[in-house]
């Protein structure tokens, strides 16, 4: 058996009396698209930061590409493979848009190089028109999208991308979705959160869901919709039936 | 690529205007003095910047680096009559030193916390010089040994003039340096900081290391500033070279004041701060004894109640509304 290129056990986080993640574990295979959804306050962003870096674990251990890298600082962690966007964006706002992706790209580059690559990077996202706007002049979804060509620039493995397609419009969003796959096709894998359970379905092969903090359901888009657990919690009713009515069709 | 080369043109023509300045001027006089004074800060306060302007890291305790300069290379001349350059030197290695224990603690503070902490690093400074009295030689200060041969190697001179050059010299070095970080690598690193601390890591920035880099090259440059300092005003004493006032808070507030962050900010600050307080103190004398202190933070209160980008900023927006220039699209101050 191969060594997953993420691997999760009973990972746990505590903020005081709060269990936020609890007892999590789940594993994810190179070239995956893996969905993680649930409702609001379910530990999605703060599973993404125990991930990343961003706060350590209470207890539970997360291996990336089977060495451990719970604990470790977040920039370790980028350099092993692993970043994330920001739900809530956390561009360098008083910088351009090219220089926000050319940090990322200091990474694992000297700086021409950065800037070649940042160049290629906006152009594949659709950016170049704005490469020199001040990051804090741009819209909502603009700024998601300079999230996901920073995070690229990084040369990630694995991309936890937190609500990039909120706010977008349908023909946005298919662009999106026709990009990490295109990315995938290239060799990054995905875990994506996201409401939008039209996108999410259509993207995603399997899915993650998460309610106060644990894990209660694991499997492909239609196991998932028809999980009585998960139809209670998050999707409701009405889904359930419309969803049993015409399945989408996963790739 | 024309702004750059409009910029370095800029440079070179402000450098050759500050060597032909001080010619038509008594080299003993009052006014070169001012001048070399202006010099020095502009440079302290650029060392201050690449902590303080590129990664926001407001430290109001850089005296601490700069009396560490002075006090080494005074007290090996004094002993060893060794050269300040090389006096100096072991200066820097001893800042460095220090900024190093110093980021021990301080690197994850922020905001005010880390300005209060880098102040009372720069206190403990002052107090360690006035008890060590064997070694600094305590409150009453200590004295450059005078060489009445003097050479650039024991930089002692009969004028002031090469100083003032020296002092031309180390500023051209200290912008140079603080635009190779600003425009490399480093700068990227810092900014990133300054911006999102927490997205700069998540990306893959080292910032304790980045933050840590800068600190040292600050310190270091603080030091050597000292030294120039020292063979330049022949006596001080730890309350002036440790000062909050005379030294941390001036460093930081010429940064401020010019525009922080920018080339230009520090030259600016200091050619408005120092002849400011040379002509208050001229005026007011030893009746108004730390007015300046008081002038200090009213105008560190306007700054950033008014334009916290600084007086560079300030001549750029009403440059702009005259030119007419980006008044559309005014996406960035340069």
């Amino acid at each position: 058996m191969t060594v997953p290129l993420l691997e999760v056990s009973h990972l746990t986080r505590r903020f005081g009396g709060l269990v936020a993640v609890n007892d999590v574990s789940f594993r994810v295979d190179a070239g995956e698209i893996v969905g993680l959804i649930g409702p609001n306050g379910a530990g999605k962003t703060t599973l993404f930061n125990l991930l990343t870096g961003v706060y350590p674990p209470s207890s539970g251990d997360i291996r990336l590409n089977g060495e451990a890298s719970g604990g470790l600082k977040s920039h370790r962690i980028a350099r092993r493979g692993m970043t994330k966007t920001f739900q809530n964006v956390a561009l360098f706002m008083e910088s351009s848009v090219l220089d926000n992706v050319v940090t990322g790209g200091l990474l694992h580059n000297s700086l021409p190089d950065a800037r070649d690559k940042a160049r290629r990077i906006l152009d594949r996202v659709g950016l170049s028109a704005i490469a020199d706007v001040r990051a804090g002049d741009l819209s909502f979804p603009e700024r998601a999208r300079v999230e996901v060509a920073r995070a690229l620039c990084t040369e990630p493995k694995l991309l936890l991308l937190d609500e990039v397609m909120a706010a977008l419009t349908p023909a946005e969003m298919e662009e999106v979705i026709d990009l990490v796959r295109s990315l995938r096709d290239e060799g990054t894998t995905f875990i994506v959160v996201e409401h939008h359970m039209k996108a999410v379905m259509k993207l995603c092969e399997r899915l993650l869901v998460l309610n106060f903090g644990e894990l209660i359901a694991d499997g492909t888009p239609e196991e998932i919709g028809r999980n009585e657990r998960v139809i209670e919690a998050y999707l409701g009713a009405n889904f359930a039936k419309t969803h049993a009515a015409q399945p989408v069709e996963a790739t | 690529m024309t702004t750059q080369r409009s910029l370095f043109a800029l440079a070179c023509a402000g450098v050759i205007v500050m060597a032909l300045l001080p010619l038509g001027l008594d080299p003993r006089g009052y006014e070169i003095r001012i001048l070399c004074i202006t010099l020095l800060f502009a440079s302290l306060g650029q060392a201050w910047n690449i902590v303080g302007g590129l990664a926001n890291q407001i430290s109001l305790g850089h005296a601490a680096y700069f009396g560490i300069g002075a006090y080494t290379s005074t007290i090996l001349l004094k002993l060893f009559a060794l050269s300040p350059w090389l006096g100096g030197m072991i200066g820097m290695a001893l800042a460095v030193a220090f900024a190093l224990l110093l980021s021990l603690p301080t690197a994850r503070l922020k905001g005010h916390y880390y300005a209060l902490a880098t102040l009372a690093a720069g206190e403990a400074m002052r107090v360690i010089a006035n008890s060590w009295a064997d070694v600094t030689g305590g409150p009453v200060g200590i004295s450059v040994p005078y060489l009445p041969d003097g050479s650039l190697w024991m930089m002692q001179f009969p004028t002031v003039l090469p100083n003032y050059y020296l002092f031309l010299a180390a500023l051209v070095v200290v912008c140079l340096i603080f635009w190779k970080i600003k425009t490399g690598a480093l700068g990227y690193r810092l900014r990133a900081i300054k911006e999102n601390e927490q997205a700069a890591e998540v990306i893959g920035v080292d910032t304790y290391r980045a933050k840590l880099i800068a600190a040292c090259v600050s310190a270091a440059i603080t030091a050597f500033l000292g030294t120039l300092y020292a063979q330049f005003q022949f006596f001080f004493d730890p309350d002036t070279i440790f000062g909050v006032a005379t030294i941390s808070v001036k460093m930081a507030l010429i940064a401020i004041l010019g525009g922080v962050g920018r080339l230009s900010g520090p030259l600016v600050g200091a050619a408005f701060i120092i002849p400011m307080e040379e002509i208050a103190n001229s005026y007011f004398g030893s009746s108004a004894a730390g007015l300046s202190q008081f002038a200090y933070g009213a105008i560190l209160v306007l700054v950033i109640l008014l334009n916290p980008h600084g007086l560079t900023a300030l001549f750029g927006q009403i440059s702009a509304r005259f030119t007419r220039k980006g008044a559309t699209r005014d996406r960035s101050i340069a």
